[in-house]
């Protein structure tokens, strides 16, 4: 065998298994697409498996598109999700990595301390999150409200101010389990997730910046504002970009922690939607899962290009 | 180190305490879930022991009892040692061939396989099912788990193993060639031990990704090679009257990888950007 065929076949093996893991499934729901598929249809026992001659066409993409009620709402739904957590984890990020990029005593302790949220699972995240703290009963939500109810219940025995304080009402804990509020849950639990990625991936580039020219700009009188506005921020373009396009791809797939939060409670995206779909209705569930391919593949282009540029230098 | 900034009095003690307080918030629910574990399920719920309380074991002891809490635990370990083994296997060979003999492919070739990590799993979800149930009945096997953890990380394997072969001079191991040394043994006795650390924090990071899996490890098992994701979603609770015992079971199950993770922060860097951060 000549020199170069060898290390070629080196990575067939990955190259074959991964083609086939991309191909294959894909393939098959690009298939159940396009016929009528319905796992629980006792009128049309025809369409309880797949068959060329339950052939739909674009059928299940109208359904989805014009009939279901939630596929808006979820697409919606999940962006609302992704572009929360992009908002709070790129800003947290910034001003931490900021703040940890100097050297104090501890500063170890610190990034152990901060970059710990992003190994925890994110089922124990989850259950963690709506159970321990954000309960509005037993958690530490419920648990603080009711510690402040309770300082304004003593303070009115106050005399003079008692008065004051009485007029002020009790205030009611936040629950967590409602459509729109587990939405704010799921923000909450994955920011603090993702927020140390955040942090990590900017301190990396930070180490990078050009400390000359800061000193200089020192000199020259620029304040801490201006040095971070025109030099940090320029210098934090790329992997404030890279952060932004990881984080879209994999949180446009948060499963888990929906999953726990939300079970029922009509707050959804995309995946949880599929997921809905698939107990019964294959055909559906596979259109939607076409769409968020392309969702995705939106996003995954940008990535990848940049990522490819700066690959073999 | 960065030494500009650093200029004020305040400064140096303003800064440095902030930094501290905010990690220690974000260490917070981390924490408290580890504290949460000592507590009875009685004490979790009640304000008056919500710092001073009675410590327990009950709950670690009785984790088995509970929740079976091992049997998940096995399936975690061995499903992702043996995930990151194939990974390893199949993605050193690969990712070799691709620094050491590049084509005018290899950079669309990466960049394909980092693509395949990007298609929603959610997509494919009932074919998987279908597939795995009905046609090739490995559905909730362990073979079926370590297969797709293996799969869905190995983009990521090859990616970061590419990255620390690259650094190797090219000279070393064309120098092990005019030798007329095997390609076996060039990767066995020249570019293993070279790239030993690079291989080691890789093969880190995969079992880390591969014990928090929660998608696949979920909806591919029932209960022979259910995982700790799956142990954990099983019993999310939602009275909350166990938070002691879901407390230690959590510990338990986010506890060794968290500390595995501090050990491999930097190459978190790495693994996570495909090598687009430096």
């Amino acid at each position: 065998m000549s020199k170069r065929t060898l290390p070629r076949l080196l990575q067939t093996p990955a190259v074959v298994l991964l083609l086939l893991w991309m191909l294959v499934p894909l393939g098959m729901t690009l298939y159940f697409s396009f016929i009528r598929y319905v796992l629980n249809s006792s009128r049309r026992p025809e369409w309880t498996v797949p068959s060329l001659s339950n052939w739909r066409g674009f059928g299940n993409y109208e359904y989805v598109l014009f009939n279901a009620k939630d596929f808006w709402f979820s697409i919606q739904n999940s962006l609302f999700i992704v572009v929360s957590i992009l908002i709070f984890t790129v800003i947290l990020g910034l001003a931490l990595a900021t703040l940890v990029n100097r050297t104090f005593p501890g500063r170890g302790m610190v990034r152990v301390l901060l970059i710990s949220p992003f190994f925890v699972m994110p089922a124990v995240n989850a259950v963690l999150w709506i159970n321990m703290i954000l309960d509005p009963v037993l958690g530490l939500n419920g648990l603080a409200v009711e510690g402040i109810n309770e300082l304004l219940r003593n303070l009115r025995d106050f005399p003079v101010l008692g008065a004051f304080f009485s007029m002020w009402p009790e205030f009611e804990p936040m629950s967590f389990r409602a459509t729109q509020t587990s939405a704010y849950a799921v923000i909450m639990m994955v920011t603090w997730q993702w927020t140390p990625f955040a942090v990590l991936i900017f301190m990396t580039s930070l180490q990078s910046e050009d400390e000359q020219q800061k000193e200089a700009a020192i000199l020259d009188g620029a304040n801490a504002w201006s040095r971070f506005r025109n030099l940090t921020l320029p210098h934090l373009a790329r992997p404030i970009a890279i952060v932004v396009m990881i984080q879209s791809i994999f949180h446009l797939s948060l499963y888990a922690e929906i999953e726990i939060v939300s079970r029922g409670n009509g707050n959804k995206n995309l995946p949880y939607l599929i997921g809905e779909f698939t107990s019964n209705n294959i055909g559906a569930a596979s259109a939607t899962g076409i769409f968020a391919v392309i969702l995705a593949n939106i996003l995954a282009i940008f990535l990848l290009r940049m990522v490819g540029k700066n690959l073999m230098d | 180190m960065p030494v500009v900034a650093q200029n004020s009095r305040l400064g140096n003690i303003l800064w440095p305490t902030l930094a501290w307080v905010v990690a220690l918030i974000f260490f917070f629910p981390i924490f408290w879930m580890v504290f949460t574990s000592f507590k009875t399920d009685a004490d979790a719920v009640k304000p008056e022991y919500l710092f001073v309380f009675k410590p327990t074991l009950e709950n670690y002891i009785n984790m088995t009892e509970n929740y079976d809490y091992w049997r998940f635990a096995i399936n975690s370990i061995i499903t992702a040692t043996f995930a990151t083994t194939f990974a390893l296997v199949v993605g050193v060979p690969a990712a070799y061939a691709m620094a050491f003999n590049p084509s005018r492919r290899t950079k669309d070739v990466l960049v394909w396989m980092l693509s395949t990590k990007m298609l929603p799993a959610a997509a494919v979800l009932y074919p998987m099912t279908y597939l795995t149930k009905n046609f090739l009945q490995i559905f909730d096997t362990h073979f079926l788990i370590i297969l797709v953890l293996c799969l869905i990380n190995l983009p990521i394997v090859i990616w970061m193993l590419f990255t620390y072969f690259k650094e190797i001079p090219k000279e070393i191991i064309e120098a092990g060639k005019m030798d007329g040394v095997s390609i076996w043994g060039e990767i066995k006795d020249i570019l293993i031990p070279l790239a030993w650390g690079g291989i080691a924090s890789t093969a880190l990071l995969c079992f880390i990704f591969c014990w928090n899996e929660a998608y696949w490890t979920v909806r591919l098992t029932t209960t022979d090679a259910a995982t700790l994701s799956k142990l954990i979603e099983g019993n999310r609770a939602p009275e909350g009257l166990f938070f002691g015992r879901l407390s230690a079971v959590s510990t338990a199950a986010v506890g060794p990888i968290v500390v595995l993770g501090w050990f491999c922060q930097k190459q978190l860097v790495r693994g996570l950007t495909f090598g687009a951060v430096k």
